[in-house]
Order: structure tokens, then sequence, then C-alpha cells
């Protein structure tokens, strides 16, 4: 199934993009979609803490994720 | 995005690219004895290096329904009559204004708790970012960090 995964901040500086389109397996989780991302990174990504969005809302658990969700990854946030 | 009027609280949150216009001073609040005003401003230097800078970005969609849903939350924990919220993003120079908050009651002591509170859970729910602007105009994620929310 395909996702559509938004990048801020860290993510966006160390991937060099702010969206990415993935593919993953039915059943995929966005605890599964993290380490994709994780590993795409190497270490770079490495001590940031980040927080999940799914259709622009926080998930404070893994769920799994649908064909055409939007998931953004949410580095430490900073606004004010 | 405007909610709520007509001897409700008024909650108004804008989202802008410009330089921010502040919410005007009205007499019309005749029963709030208290209007209080933040600027949150642009500093010279990041980390203790000099700046241009700073370009916020923001997930859009996501960062007006939270900072909607937080300036509501506001209002239910504080008996303060209105909440006003502006925050600027994109390339913002030093000394300019990032954020402006109004907020209005009839005492000074709950709007002084109504605006910090706000304040300190913006900086820790909003997804919104800073990025430094280099003095050679380049851009990298700002090293400021503020705590993840304990609940959510």
């Amino acid at each position: 199934m395909k996702v559509t995964v938004k990048c801020f901040s860290q993510v966006r500086y160390h991937l060099g993009t702010g969206e990415l389109i993935m593919h993953l397996e039915k059943g995929a989780t966005t605890a599964d979609l993290e380490k994709k991302v994780r590993d795409q990174a190497g270490n770079l990504l490495d001590g940031v803490s980040l927080r999940v969005a799914v259709n622009q809302k926080y998930t404070p658990e893994s769920v799994k994720l649908e064909e055409g969700d939007e998931v953004a990854l949410i580095p430490p946030v900073q606004g004010g | 995005m405007d909610f709520g009027f007509g001897g409700e609280n008024v909650i108004k949150i804008e989202i802008v690219s410009g330089k921010i216009e502040p919410f005007p001073s009205e007499d019309s609040h005749r029963n709030d004895g208290a209007e209080l005003v933040f600027n949150g401003r642009v500093r010279s230097t990041e980390n203790g290096e000099t700046i241009l800078g700073l370009f916020y970005e923001h997930y859009e969609g996501m960062a007006e329904d939270e900072l909607h849903s937080l300036a509501l939350e506001t209002t239910e924990r504080f008996p303060i009559s209105d909440l006003c919220c502006r925050h600027r993003v994109g390339e913002i120079p030093v000394g300019e204004t990032a954020m402006h908050v109004s907020i209005w009651s009839e005492h000074r002591a709950e709007g002084l708790d109504a605006m910090t509170w706000f304040i300190s859970e913006l900086k820790r729910r909003i997804p919104i970012w800073k990025w430094a602007v280099l003095p050679d105009g380049s851009r990298i994620p700002s090293e400021c960090r503020h705590e993840l929310p304990t609940e959510k």
C-alpha cells in the first residue's frame, strides 16, 4: 500500500525532502514506517525523538496504516 | 479561523506569511479589566551564533487545527473572555514578531495564567519548527528544543 510521509525540521534536513511516498506491506504500522525511515536515514536521525501524526492527528501509540494515509514524522516542535 | 461570538469566547487563530499586524485594542470588552498582549520576537543569536533571522515551517492544516484546539482548551481551563493568536511562518528577520497573542479577561490573574499556559503548551504541541538563517543565507534546523507533551 502507498502512504505519503511528511517530513519536517531535522527529518526534512537529513532526508533532503519534505515529502516521501512509501510503499508498505498491507497491515504495516506507524512503528514499521518510522523504522523504515530511520533505516533510510542511516544514523542521521539517531537521538532525534519523533512523534507521529496520521492524517493530521497525533497518534500516541503505533497504529495500522491504510492505503492513502498521510503520516507526519514530528521532531520536537518549536513554535512561538 | 474565527470561532465563537455573541457572548461566548471569541477565538481567532491565524497563521500568516507576512509581517504581523497586532489585533486591535477594542473598547468593546466592557467587562474586561485586563488586556494581555504577548509578542514573541526573533533574537539575533541562536545557540550563541549570530543569525540573520529564523525560517518557520509548519504542518499546514494540522498546525491550525491544533492551535485552535489549544485556544479552546485555554478558554475552558481559565475564566478568560477572548483569545486571539497570529503566528507567522516563512522567513522572519531578527527583531520582527513571530507570534502575537492577545487575551482579554475580567481580572489580571486569570489572564496572566492563561497567557503563560497557552504559550507553554503551544511550544510543546503545535507542529511548527524553526530553521536558523545563517550569515551566508543557508538554513539549518534550529537547536532550540522543548519538552514533548506529557499527555495527548
